[in-house]
């Protein structure tokens, strides 16, 4: 698939030429199962780690609101 | 009597109503014409909690001169204006927050049987989200078996009801200083059913007389829905049927189809539904559909859930809450299923004029007049055959003129927490920055969660529809459960399209570049709780603040009509979130309480509670308060971007 590029007005005003759109045209006949690229016990648990690292993950080792707080 | 162009502003309803009025059909929009709400129930200055009442002691019309007058508004034992509105205002809380939680005490108990084998037709859809759920739970994983760590997973939620002492487990979900701020008040939920208990002893005659105490554990009782109650609900449903990602669906009684056996799902609880759905599919129950003239079988939802079996699997959705009696006036619907909650009694009246059999299966939930099929989950697939198989045999009784109006709508659902993550972030770093980031740059003003039931007391989806494009037309990104999501989805707002159409050129942009519609179905009532997620989600991730009363969000239920809404809003306001309710408040009769629940608590709680009945100022009060947010965070003028060199970066580091 060729890339499609629109013209559009850049936050200063100014035009600019940008990629435009890259998905399919028409609809989706199935929906999207982001959720069965998890494979295994192993690759959920990690995603877990990464994806919901507010919740999973021990606080000192992402970035965030709470990272100098003490634990709930 | 007013015209059907003031009950509703949806198409497909007006053209029922019209067919409905020529057939001598009597709805709920005839009826709020014919019968006004109590002025003194409607304003929560109406006690009936002993037998020396009910005490009525209406606000007077006018604010009385001598302060000391207005004081002697009392009942016959005593109780205060305050007293009664709160006393009122707690019961209604309790008896949403059970509504939900009995809700989610069914799932947990499918649930649990489901892990041990005991019941065919349901299994783990999600292994992940269990994985998760045992996170929270703090049962081991390891090496274990799924089944294992299912029953595990299945047993503690099951405690979380009955739970006598500590804290609910998914309290730990909720921003660290949000946690603080309810230990500090002594609200943590100790236990689900605890709450309500508690509530109903505190409220009876001569026990609570203090309104602001009332509160506390009304708030106390609330939290145990939305962190409790609703939260085990979701989550388990998303284990057993699956965690919602995104899928085009259609909605609006269109949806029908005349040559079809159709069959409605109303209620709430996906556990029926689940297998109604997936019989309908069956090559034997579509043969034997066609064997009595039909050409297939159309199912299709209504209230919640509709939205469960929409959410999860597609299924189109006929309409919402007011819509319920006007399905079966098409004359094509040849079963509707119930199950528990919004269901109006008069639908077994209804359906008496058509053909349509009305199929109670709750043993909680009986009409007198309907046909009831006990739904027995140890034998879920065969009530359902036998449901579906009611509905072909009936196809042929069809009897009235069919008109199913020409209306339906494309929708775009399934955001779920999760679903939002991966769509920000992708999968090998799911994260909500870029939404804080546009939030941050202004690109996005603020968020908007928008919810809560229809009520014929006003005009059908129409409040609904002018906050949110109020609020998308301001930047105001908006996330929508329950009959809001449906009133959105039938206007045409869940689509990617409708973010050209109806944003501000700053959310628009956003959406079109991740390619979501800008209103964002996160699903039903118990639902709620994604949202809940989703707040905190934005707070861990950082830069707008370390509490959900930090950032720049606002909620509302435009068209609230039931005891739900309210436990709801309440859990809101406790969890920190600036809500408002339209139609009516059941408060205003209480000069203490409008004052605690509208200016106090956002000392206390940090979130507050505000009544508007006109959509735009609706709209405008919420963006007032997200503007406020949002200088709070000195996040409310555009700044310069200094591009920092080497040079620069050193003097900050030696500074």
């Amino acid at each position: 698939m060729t890339d499609k590029m629109i013209k559009k007005q850049s936050f200063t005003g100014k035009k600019v030429e940008i990629l435009g759109e890259t998905y399919e045209p028409g609809m989706p006949a199935e929906k999207g199962q982001w959720r069965k690229k998890l494979r295994n016990r192993k690759a959920m648990l990690k995603y877990l780690q990464s994806g919901e690292r507010y919740w999973y993950l021990d606080a000192d080792q992402w970035c965030g609101s709470e990272r100098r707080k003490s634990k709930a | 009597m007013s015209e059907i162009g003031d009950k509703t502003v949806d198409a497909a309803t007006r053209t029922m109503l019209e067919k409905a009025a020529g057939e001598g059909i009597e709805t709920v929009f005839d009826r709020a014409e014919k019968m006004k709400p109590c002025p003194i129930g409607s304003e929560g200055s109406c006690c009936r909690n002993c037998a020396m009442g009910p005490c009525r002691i209406p606000a007077p019309k006018k604010k009385p001169k001598d302060p000391e007058k207005a004081k002697k508004r009392m009942g016959l034992c005593g109780a205060t204006a305050e007293t009664i509105a709160a006393r009122n205002f707690a019961r209604m809380i309790a008896s949403g927050c059970a509504a939900h939680s009995d809700h989610g005490r069914g799932v947990a108990e499918v649930f649990v049987a489901a892990a041990k084998g005991e019941i065919p037709g349901y299994s783990i859809q999600d292994e992940q989200k269990l994985y998760q759920v045992a996170m929270d739970f703090g049962v081991e994983i390891g090496e274990r078996d799924i089944k294992d760590i299912a029953i595990d997973v299945g047993e503690k939620a099951l405690a979380e009801f009955g739970r006598q002492e500590g804290e609910l487990a998914f309290i730990k979900r909720a921003p660290l200083k949000r946690q603080e701020i309810w230990r500090k008040l002594n609200i943590v939920p100790r236990g689900i059913d605890r709450e309500v208990v508690e509530i109903m002893h505190r409220t009876h005659m001569g026990v609570d007389q203090d309104y602001r105490n009332l509160m506390l554990q009304g708030s106390r009782a609330a939290l145990a829905d939305g962190w409790g109650g609703s939260m085990v609900a979701t989550e388990l449903q998303d284990i057993l049927f699956g965690t919602p990602v995104p899928l085009v669906s259609k909605i609006n009684l269109g949806v029908l189809k005349e040559e079809d056996v159709n069959l409605i799902v109303h209620g709430h609880e996906p556990l029926l539904s689940e297998m109604i759905a997936a019989v309908s599919q069956d090559p034997e129950m579509i043969q034997m559909a066609q064997s009595v003239g039909a050409k297939g079988i159309t199912v299709a939802g209504m209230c919640c859930t509709a939205n469960e079996i929409l959410m999860r699997h597609g299924f189109p959705i006929a309409g919402n809450f007011l819509q319920q009696e006007l399905a079966i006036t098409t004359g094509a619907v040849d079963a509707m299923i119930v199950d528990v909650q919004c269901i109006m009694e008069n639908l077994v009246n209804v359906a008496k004029c058509y053909h349509t059999k009305l199929i109670t299966t709750s043993p909680k939930a009986k009409i007198d007049g309907a046909t009831h099929v006990e739904f027995d989950e140890h034998d879920a697939i065969n009530t359902a055959k036998r449901i579906v198989r009611t509905a072909i045999e009936n196809f042929p009784n069809r009897t009235s003129k069919v008109l199913i109006p020409d209306e339906r709508t494309d929708i775009v659902a399934g955001f779920s927490h999760e679903t939002i993550n991966y769509l920000l972030g992708g999968i090998f770093r799911a994260s909500y920055r870029p939404l804080n980031d546009n939030i941050i740059n202004g690109r996005i003003r603020g968020i908007g969660g928008v919810v809560g039931c229809n009520n014929a007391r006003t005009t059908h989806d129409s409040s609904h529809l002018t906050v949110v494009k109020e609020l998308l037309k301001n930047d105001v990104i908006v996330l929508t459960t329950g009959c809001n999501a449906m009133a959105c989805g039938k206007a045409g707002l869940l689509t990617p399209e409708a973010a050209s159409k109806y944003c501000g050129e700053g959310l628009a942009s956003v959406c079109e570049t991740v390619g979501i519609p800008p209103v964002l179905h996160m699903g039903s009532c118990v639902d709620n709780s994604r949202i809940l997620m989703a707040a905190t989600a934005v707070v861990k991730d950082g830069g707008l603040g370390d509490d959900l009363s930090d950032v720049p969000a606002a909620g509302c239920a435009p068209e609230w009509m039931s005891e739900k809404a309210i436990s709801i809003g309440q859990y809101f306001v406790a969890s920190g979130v600036f809500t408002v309710f339209g139609v009516t408040f059941p408060i205003m009769g209480s000069e203490g309480m409008k004052d605690l629940l509208f200016n106090e608590f956002e000392e206390t709680l940090g979130g507050k509670w505000a009544f508007e009945k006109d959509p735009e100022k609706m709209a405008k009060l919420m963006i007032e308060h997200i503007d406020k947010k949002r200088k709070a965070l000195g996040i409310d003028k555009a700044r310069e971007r200094v591009l920092y060199d080497m040079e620069m970066r050193q003097k900050l580091d030696a500074a």
